[in-house]
């Protein structure tokens, strides 16, 4: 009984100092509670409600390194270059070889067109990381900016050996030739950022077209200039959409136009999350549905494609072009009778379409039934010559 | 009288019956999570030449024979280490392994309440360097990058564990699986398991790996690999980052995937990391 109360009494002089604990514990609670929100935040895109989380983690506990540098990449993510300065060099007051800090501090500076203070950062993440491939390439760029070609070459080579079928790196290897005056190395680097690079990548055609101007073949050059007009509108019309839909992110019409675009150039991975997009603005619009089961069926996701169109086809059952859609993420799956089944429906719906039949004949010879692929062959070929006609 | 005998050994007979399949079960789940399964030596295929720019190019790589633990390290687990760190260290102190708590997420909770309330979950909130005392407090070690990959992958080259069709047999944050917005005991989808037969390679928490993070890291094994595969890569000499492989509870499934690589500074603790364990195995004597 002494005993007990002899620990009632110790633990009522030592109430005050749980207290403490306590709070401090709560207060770290919190801290964690808002940095692991900004994480699930960061991963699914939402770059603007993780800076927030970010910051009331950090103003519960300043002194954490790896979380500034965090914030830092949301701010730049969200090109809000100012702040994300001010924290990645927080995040270096702490820990000044933090290699990945550094690098953002310099594509940040890089961003804000302050190439000497990029150049200055970024050799310190080749020293201190001396195979950062991305650290070499955005050191050749920033050489690049500040004319110093001489110096970009060997720095763009460095980088360019490290990541063989770089794009960007042999573009700005072609810059720096160009002005150095080496054509045909220029020419070569140039060609190679073409064929590595993604299907419309614009830049390397203006520099090839200069080059070609430059050893006097005008008839290369202008072609060349050509492709980089054309190449130049797409993307200014991607710019333009991206931009608006960010501005005004309610506006069917223009999500609408950038689907379009995105399937048009073939960018069948951006076309997904706009598509998404414009199903939430106007769920029962069949078409979203159906082009969102297109990008799918092109990314090689049959099922993902299959769910999309079916619930195009509950929007609109009559529609030919959903069955044969539907037809063909069976197809794709290797459930031939659910296949035939959807192509039989779309030809039932609209028999004048050839290519509806080419399917169909397909689907019969691989099941062996070679009277009714050749049928189907038949109407096809007969269709197609009337659509000629 | 006689049929009243009967009852009553009738019921101890069954309460002994009860608790020795409690204790035979919590046994045979305790070696459950435990074991190890063997990959044998071999050539297999690393990255992708279709997917994220980090994952190129597909290249062969070359592993001597080792040990994978079949779940990931659980609350139990991990409880033993945290235990006799306790009780190593003098009362009062901070102790150097704790698992971080996660109060406002009641599913994965509290530590060390956790621990007991969920013992089969995999241990979260744990740092790369807590992993890495845990998996040396066990005399093994955390898989390199390349090691898990073909644990996950097999001889195969399976999109996800259990092949290339998209299906709800991982924790992930898709409304499919079970488990919404919470994670499941390890083990929870048989049917994930991998070629080799290691379970939660997709989803559920992300598993930390020895290797720092450089994201051009498989162009040089590449490289080195025009004339033979690259042996046994263990990554880069430096870094900021320390590889994490799987995706989560947190994660579209696309990110749950065999390839997928991410990265996350090594000190940090966060309620959808956990790991699972590595060891060389012996070569025999002829």
């Amino acid at each position: 009984m002494r005993n007990w109360l002899k620990i009632i009494i110790i633990l009522w002089l030592c109430s005050p100092l749980l207290g403490i604990t306590d709070k401090k514990s709560g207060d770290h609670s919190t801290y964690v509670q808002h940095v692991e929100q900004a994480f699930i935040l960061m991963f699914q895109g939402d770059n603007q409600k993780a800076i927030s989380e970010f910051e009331a983690a950090l103003a519960i506990e300043p002194d954490h390194s790896e979380v500034l540098h965090y914030l830092g990449m949301a701010y730049a993510q969200e090109e809000f270059w100012n702040k994300a300065v001010e924290s990645c060099q927080r995040a270096l007051t702490l820990m000044p070889d933090n290699i990945e800090a550094l690098y953002s501090l310099g594509v940040v500076y890089f961003k804000l067109d302050q190439w000497t203070d990029a150049v200055e950062v970024l050799q310190q993440v080749v020293e201190l990381s001396p195979k950062h491939a991305r650290g070499y390439e955005m050191l050749g760029k920033s050489l690049v900016k500040l004319r110093r070609y001489a110096e970009a070459v060997p720095i763009l080579l460095e980088a360019l050996a490290l990541t063989p079928q770089s794009p960007g790196i042999y573009y700005e290897l072609g810059m720096a030739h160009l002005n150095l005056k080496v054509y045909p190395e220029a020419i070569e680097n140039f060609k190679q950022a073409i064929a590595y690079g993604p299907t419309g990548y614009a830049e390397p055609h203006h520099g090839l077209g200069t080059a070609y101007f430059r050893l006097g073949d005008r008839e290369k050059s202008r072609a060349e200039m050509q492709i980089y007009q054309q190449l130049q509108k797409g993307f200014a019309e991607y710019e333009r959409l991206t931009r608006l839909t960010r501005a005004e992110p309610n506006n069917l019409e223009a999500w609408t136009a950038l689907a379009t675009l995105l399937m048009s150039q073939k960018n069948f991975a951006k076309a997904v999350p706009v598509f998404q997009k414009c199903i939430e603005l106007a769920p029962d619009n069949a078409n979203f549905h159906h082009g969102l089961s297109r990008a799918f069926m092109n990314l090689n996701y049959p099922k993902h494609a299959a769910e999309a169109v079916r619930k195009a086809i509950h929007l609109m059952p009559n529609q030919a072009i959903l069955y044969n859609t539907l037809g063909s993420t069976y197809a794709m799956q290797g459930d031939s009778q659910k296949a035939i089944g959807a192509f039989r429906k779309a030809v039932e719906l609209d028999g004048e379409q050839p290519y509806y039949h080419l399917n169909l004949s397909r689907l019969y010879q691989g099941i062996g039934n070679q009277k009714l692929a050749q049928e189907h062959q038949r109407v096809y070929e007969y269709l197609l010559s009337q659509q000629k006609k | 009288m006689n049929t009243f005998y009967l009852n009553r050994r009738s019921n101890h007979f069954g309460i002994i019956i009860l608790l020795l399949s409690i204790g035979i079960r919590f046994e045979a789940f305790a070696q459950d999570t435990e074991e190890l399964i063997l990959v044998s030596a071999g050539t297999f295929t690393m990255g992708s030449d279709t997917r994220a720019a980090d994952e190129k190019p597909m290249h062969k790589v070359y592993l001597d024979a080792y040990y994978i633990s079949k779940y990931e390290v659980t609350n139990a687990e991990y409880y033993e280490f945290w235990k006799q760190q306790l009780e190593t260290t003098a009362s009062g102190q901070t102790l150097p392994h704790t698992p971080e708590n996660f109060t406002h997420l009641p599913q994965i909770g509290d530590w060390p309440a956790r621990a007991k309330r969920f013992p089969n979950h995999p241990v979260v909130g744990v740092s790369w360097h807590d992993a890495n005392a845990y998996a040396a407090w066990k005399g093994m070690r955390l898989p390199t990058e390349a090691e898990w990959e073909k644990a996950a992958r097999g001889y195969t080259n399976r999109t996800w564990p259990w092949g290339n069709a998209l299906e709800p047999y991982a924790n992930t944050a898709a409304d499919d699986d079970g488990y919404e917005n919470r994670l499941a005991p390890v083990g929870s989808f048989p049917k994930g398991k991998s070629y080799y037969g290691v379970m939660d390679m997709a989803g559920n928490v992300w598993e930390w790996t020895a290797d720092w993070y450089s994201d051009v890291y498989y162009w040089h094994t590449s490289q080195a690999a025009t004339k033979r595969p690259k042996r046994n890569p263990t990554g880069p000499d430096v870094g900021s980052w320390r590889v994490i492989r799987g995706g989560s509870w947190i994660d579209t499934i696309a990110r749950c995937s065999t390839t997928f690589r991410f990265y996350l500074y090594p000190n940090l603790k966060t309620s959808f990391v956990g790991f699972r364990l590595a060891k060389t195995a012996e070569k025999t004597a002829k």
